[in-house]
C-alpha cells in the first residue's frame, strides 16, 4: 500500500459534504438508510485503505461510500485508493448519481452499473474485493445480506475478500443471529472472517436511532475450486422477508425520473411572492 | 369490566394530541364522524417506526391471522406538532396503486394513515415494560427502552398479563382505543 500521510480533516468532511449533496433521498421501502456523514469519512478512508490499489465491486451503495473513496483520492486527500471502483445498484437514480459526480469530478476509475442482485451476476471483470451493506435481515436471520455477499463473492471469482456491513448491537439478539448465520454462510462459501471491528457506525433511523453496524472482513481460502455459472436467485425461503417481514422484492429496478434541473430545488416545491 | 390484555396479543401503541393546528378532541370528534359516513377512518401519523408496508402490515396480518384484533392504544399527551394542515387525496397500500380518499375521510397533514373502526374513549394502563418490539430493526427491545426520546409509537406485543402494574416503570396511561382493519396501514398523498 501507499504511505500514509495526515489526513486533513476539514477537507475530508468538506468532500464528504460534496458526495452527500449529491445523493439521491433514500426510499425506506428498500432498506436505503443513509450513514451519518461522520462515520461516511472514518469508513471510506477506511475503505479506501483496505481496497487500495485494487478493483473494487460495491454490491449496492445508497451510502455512496463507494464515490466517498474515490473522491478523496483523486482531490488528495489520501494518497491511498482503488484502482478501479464499479457500484452495481439496483436504483437508477443511484446509478445516475454515481456517473454524473464521476464525470463532473473526473473520477475515471468510478463507474455504476444497473444491477439488481437477484439476478445473475455476468460482469466480466474480475473484482479484488467487494463491499456491501444490504438490507440487514432482521426478519430473515440475514438471508438478505447472504445474497448480497453471495453476489460481491461471485464478483471477485470466490478468490478476492469483502467488507460486509451488518448491523451490531448488544441488546438486540436477532442482530447476533445474522452475525452468526452469515459467517456460517461464507466460511461454507470458502471464504473466512479474517477481522470484525464492532459497533461502528450510526445512521438516519428514526426507528432505531441508535442501532449500529459493524465491518466483518471476510476473505477467500487459498484453494482451487470450480466456478459454478452465476444464477438468478428466486427461491421463495430466501425471498419472503427480503425487505422485512412479509415483503419479497418485488420492484426490479427503480427508474430514474429524469429532470433537466438536477440537483437544484424543484418548481414544485415553491412559488414566487413578487414585490408589488 | 375493564379492559384487558393478554400476552401474545399485538397492539399498535401511539402518542396522540394536537396535530396540523387542530385540538385532540375535535380530531377525536371528527374521525368519529368518519367511521360513521364511510365505515372506516384514516388516522393520519408519520415517521418509519410504524411504516405501513415494512411494520404496520406484517404486523397486524400475523396477529390477525391468529384470530386475534389488532388495537391501536392511543395515549393523549401535550403535543403542539407542527404540520400543514393539507388534506390528502391520494391512498395507497402498496406505494404503487393508488385510489381517491373517500369524500368524508379527511387526513390532514401525514405521510401515512392507520385504517381504523370503533374508535372510542377508554382508559386503562398498559405497562410498556411488559412489551416488546414485534418486528423490524428493534425487535425484541423492551417497549420502555423503545419508546422515549423521539420514538412515539410502535408495534408492540404483550409479553406478560397486564394488569399489575410494572414495578419500575409508569406505564403508558391509554385514553383512546381503536380497531385496526386491513390494509391496516397506508400511504398518503397530495395530488395538487
Amino acid at each position: 500500500m501507499s504511505d500514509q500521510k495526515e489526513i486533513d480533516l476539514r477537507a475530508a468532511i468538506n468532500a464528504i459534504s460534496d458526495v452527500v449533496q449529491n445523493r439521491p433521498r433514500p426510499i425506506r421501502n428498500f432498506d436505503q438508510i443513509y450513514m451519518k456523514a461522520g462515520d461516511m469519512v472514518l469508513q471510506s478512508e477506511l475503505v479506501a485503505r483496505w481496497a487500495d490499489e485494487k478493483r473494487l465491486a460495491f454490491i449496492g451503495d445508497g451510502d455512496a461510500i463507494s464515490v466517498c473513496a474515490a473522491y478523496l483520492h483523486k482531490r488528495g486527500i489520501l494518497n491511498y485508493g482503488p484502482s478501479q471502483i464499479v457500484v452495481f445498484d439496483f436504483d437508477e437514480r443511484i446509478c445516475g448519481a454515481v456517473t454524473r459526480f464521476a464525470d463532473k469530478e473526473e473520477l475515471g476509475q468510478l463507474r455504476a452499473e444497473l444491477y439488481n442482485c437477484l439476478d445473475p451476476f455476468t460482469c466480466d471483470t474480475r473484482f479484488d474485493c467487494f463491499y456491501t451493506n444490504p438490507p440487514w435481515g432482521a426478519s430473515n436471520d440475514g438471508e438478505s445480506v447472504k445474497v448480497f455477499v453471495q453476489r460481491g463473492m461471485e464478483a471477485t471469482r470466490y478468490t478476492g475478500e469483502g467488507m460486509v456491513v451488518m448491523a451490531d448491537d448488544e441488546e438486540l439478539e436477532w442482530t447476533k443471529r445474522v452475525l452468526a448465520n452469515v459467517q456460517e454462510f461464507v466460511v461454507r462459501s470458502g471464504f473466512f472472517v479474517q477481522k470484525m471491528m464492532p459497533q461502528l457506525h450510526q445512521y438516519h433511523l428514526d426507528d432505531a436511532p441508535n442501532l449500529r453496524s459493524c465491518n466483518v472482513i471476510i476473505k477467500a481460502l487459498p484453494v482451487e475450486r470450480a466456478l459454478e455459472a452465476s444464477v438468478a436467485i428466486t427461491s421463495p425461503d430466501r425471498l419472503a422477508h427480503f425487505y422485512g417481514r412479509d415483503n419479497p422484492p418485488r420492484v426490479k429496478y427503480v427508474r430514474e425520473r429524469k429532470r433537466l434541473e438536477y440537483g437544484k430545488a424543484h418548481d414544485d416545491e415553491y412559488s414566487f411572492e413578487l414585490w408589488e | 369490566m375493564p379492559f384487558t390484555l393478554k400476552p401474545g396479543q399485538g397492539v399498535l401503541y401511539m402518542k396522540i394530541g394536537n396535530h396540523a393546528d387542530e385540538p385532540l378532541h375535535e380530531i377525536i370528534a371528527r374521525k368519529t364522524r368518519e367511521i360513521e359516513e364511510a365505515g372506516f377512518s384514516f388516522w393520519g401519523y408519520g415517521g418509519n417506526t410504524c411504516h405501513p408496508e415494512r411494520m404496520v402490515q406484517p404486523f397486524a396480518r400475523s396477529y390477525e391471522q391468529r384470530g386475534g384484533v389488532i388495537y391501536l392504544c392511543m395515549e393523549p399527551m401535550d403535543s403542539k406538532h407542527h404540520a400543514d394542515p393539507i388534506r390528502a387525496d391520494e391512498f395507497s397500500a402498496d406505494g404503487i396503486v393508488w385510489e381517491g380518499v373517500h369524500p368524508a375521510i379527511n387526513v390532514l397533514g401525514s405521510r401515512f394513515a392507520l385504517v381504523i373502526k370503533n374508535l372510542r374513549e377508554e382508559r386503562f394502563d398498559l405497562p410498556l415494560a411488559k412489551t416488546k418490539v414485534a418486528l423490524g430493526n428493534s425487535m425484541g427491545l423492551s417497549g420502555t427502552r423503545y419508546i422515549r426520546g423521539r420514538v412515539d409509537k410502535a408495534c408492540l406485543e404483550i409479553t406478560e398479563q397486564t394488569g399489575v402494574a410494572a414495578a419500575e416503570e409508569p406505564p403508558a396511561r391509554i385514553g383512546y382505543l381503536a380497531n385496526l382493519v386491513a390494509p391496516y396501514a397506508v400511504y398518503v398523498r397530495n395530488r395538487d
